[in-house]
């Protein structure tokens, strides 16, 4: 089965769009290096402010006729036809595709709401479209809207980009409960909580360190821990020239630590048959 | 910083940022052995050079220019079908009328060619909605960059039932997907394309032909294009001959056939294109069709029609032409020699250009003697008075 990540919190500014891209183009180029036959990645970006989108296409002028918005609106039938068509090429890599968002995804939500089988308008067309690519990278909105839940529904693997303060780890069981319930009442057993990725370190702060380490030590969050990113001026570099943070600045601290995240999904695709 | 746009760069990065994981990432990463997947419809197109036609000459090549859809070229074979079916006085309307029905009595019933490929992808739907496509098509992958496409190599038929159930059997709709070996595009080969379609029965005549021509241009480098083309790209064929060490591969592609044969199979080309049509929708043997290359272009269509109406057999089609041959050998209205009928058009239309200085000066240029050409010019002289006093004495 191909392996679906989904970056979701439902808090905003934790990261969630800077991991999903800069992990897709990682998995892409770990792939790649190591000769994969398929190195493809798709990212999905189903935020309605299409950050991800802009950074990866250099475009924000995605609208109805050529967007997430399209697949989602269209007869059932169709949809799977349209996404292939929407699918764009990303600026980063030529194996990185890109399902771009626009800002009528706030209208398909409102639209949707309450329509019989919505929460699987992302999840169909896209597991026609799923085999053709080594994974499938999905970006969120910061809430736990319908149209979160169709990422969830479509995904495989959810992983929670936090930063380490406070109120945001005690928030963190929420997220994961709320992932476990969709998993129930959807009767998705594929999705799991596989990764927690600490975004925004500070080592200088010792607080970070403080909660770091008792997220660490916690019995099933500890295992979930899959990465830490520091915090670093390159990302909003990165972020103001559409690159990514390998390409902006390889030496940075936050490059090499994503290049981690990704090497660390790629080993877990190939174990969990993901390939 | 990292050079843009360069990902062999990009990924040595990220490979230095990871030891040793890339010598522990699994090896079915780089599997890349052949892999059935479950493809759209829409993603797959037919081989538009593909020698094994199945939709009609017309509906195929408009399909092929663009000119329709999937849909819509099935709409359009279906509609020839149900014209065809009207005029027997057995209209349809709902084409799962085409099925089989025991209770019916079918066994008079001639249908067209459209009414039994229709009849045949109908049936053929059916069976894969009831048991499921037993076997996956083959295709070839296409893709470039985000643009999916797949080229069938094999197994047109089924995508065609594929689209039957898609948007025109009601009851019987499917998800719009279809089971596919996917061939990367690297090992595909008209060779490998002609052992599949010869191991297969009923691959017609003109088929063969087409087949034969394929592997014939590609072994002269020829390059062999990726849309629809008419019958004269086969018909280069005609002047090649099979380049030295490759006969064996080539025989052995058209399912061993023997030198003979090959010959025989190749020389189909010369028939004209309504005639190739007719010969190809009826499935015609290259046996009925063999002495009717030499033909006229109306007289092959002709022949052809008679062939399907009176389902003739080799020896009958030779023995009717041996008939027609003498016929006109009694009447002595045709076939002289080619030089004489060459000479008389010539001089028929340019009667007036005959002037006897340009003769003179025309034959001594060929012959460079003057006592020869004079020789030749009384010569010519003496068998044009002979014809006229033939004709006076007939008179």
């Amino acid at each position: 089965m191909k392996r679906t990540f989904v970056l979701t919190n439902h808090k905003g500014g934790v990261g969630k769009s800077t991991s999903a891209t800069n992990i897709a183009l990682g998995i892409v180029a770990l792939l790649r290096q190591a000769g994969a036959a398929n190195p493809r990645v798709l990212l999905v970006d189903t935020d309605s402010q299409s950050h991800a989108t802009l950074v990866t296409t250099g475009r924000n002028d995605f609208d109805e006729d050529n967007s997430l918005y399209s697949v989602l609106m269209a007869n059932r039938q169709d949809a799977a036809e349209i996404m292939g068509q929407v699918i764009v090429p990303s600026k980063w890599d030529e194996n990185l595709h890109v399902l771009p968002a626009s800002p009528m995804l706030e209208q398909a939500e409102r639209e949707l709401q309450g329509t019989a089988g919505s929460p699987y308008r992302l999840a169909d067309p896209l597991a026609k479209h799923a085999p053709h690519y080594a994974a499938v990278v999905i970006d969120t909105h910061p809430s736990f809207s319908l149209l979160t839940e169709m990422a969830l529904v479509a995904a495989t693997d959810a992983i929670v980009p936090i930063e380490p303060r406070y109120l945001e780890t005690v928030g963190l069981m929420n997220v994961i409960s709320k992932i476990n319930y969709i998993r129930d009442g959807w009767r998705i057993p594929n999705l799991r909580v596989s990764g927690v990725l600490v975004t925004k370190m500070d080592r200088r702060v010792r607080g970070h360190h403080k909660l770091l380490d008792e997220l660490s030590a916690h019995p099933i969050l500890g295992k979930l821990l899959c990465g830490v990113i520091p915090m670093n001026e390159a990302v909003s570099y990165a972020h103001r020239y559409h690159r990514s943070i390998f390409v902006q600045n390889p030496k940075a601290p936050a490059s090499k630590a994503y290049g981690q995240v990704a090497g660390r999904i790629v080993k877990y695709m190939g174990t969990s048959g993901g390939a | 910083m990292a050079k843009r746009d360069d990902p062999d760069k990009l990924s040595e990065l990220l490979g230095s940022f990871n030891g040793e994981l890339l010598s522990e990432i699994p090896q079915h990463f780089n599997d890349d052995s052949i892999k059935v997947e479950r493809l759209l419809l829409d993603m797959v197109r037919p081989d538009p050079i593909q020698p094994r036609r199945i939709l009609p000459d017309r509906i195929h090549h408009e399909f092929h220019d663009g000119r329709l859809t999937p849909s819509q070229a099935l709409r359009e074979l279906v509609q020839i079908a149900q014209v065809a079916a009207r005029q027997r006085g057995h209209p349809f309307k709902n084409l799962l009328e085409l099925l089989p029905d025991p209770d019916r009595d079918e066994e008079d019933i001639k249908l067209t060619p459209e009414e039994t490929l229709l009849k045949e992808l109908i049936t053929l739907a059916v069976t894969i909605h009831q048991d499921g496509q037993v076997n996956p098509i083959t295709v070839v992958d296409m893709t470039h960059g985000v643009t999916r496409l797949y080229r069938i190599e094999t197994g047109e038929r089924r995508y065609w039932a594929g689209w039957l159930l898609k948007d025109f059997l009601q009851g019987f709709e499917s998800d719009g997907m279809i089971d596919c070996i996917v061939v990367p595009a690297d090992r595909s080969s008209v060779f490998r394309q002609a052992k599949e379609n010869t191991a297969r029965r009923g691959l017609s005549a003109i088929a063969m032909a087409r087949q034969a021509a394929l592997l014939l241009l590609t072994v002269n480098g020829y390059e062999i294009p990726a849309y629809a083309v008419t019958n004269d790209f086969y018909r280069q064929a005609l002047e090649l001959r099979i380049p030295r060490g490759t006969a064996q591969e080539i025989y052995a592609a058209m399912g061993g056939v023997d030198k003979a044969y090959f010959s025989y199979i190749k020389k189909l080309l010369l028939l004209c294109d309504e005639a190739m049509e007719l010969a190809d929708r009826h499935n015609l043997d290259e046996g009925v069709l063999r002495s009717i290359t030499g033909l006229a272009p109306e007289d092959q269509i002709e022949m052809v029609q008679q062939i399907i109406q009176f389902g003739l057999s080799g020896k009958q089609v030779e023995k009717i032409l041996h008939q027609d041959e003498q016929t006109t050998n009694e009447t002595g209205t045709t076939k002289f020699p080619k030089h004489i009928n060459d000479f008389v058009m010539g001089y028929s239309k340019h009667v007036d250009d005959f002037e006897s200085e340009s003769l003179w000066k025309a034959f001594l240029a060929i012959h460079r003697d003057e006592h020869l050409t004079h020789a030749f010019l009384m010569r010519l002289g003496e068998t044009a008075f002979a014809a006229a006093r033939n004709y006076k004495g007939q008179k």
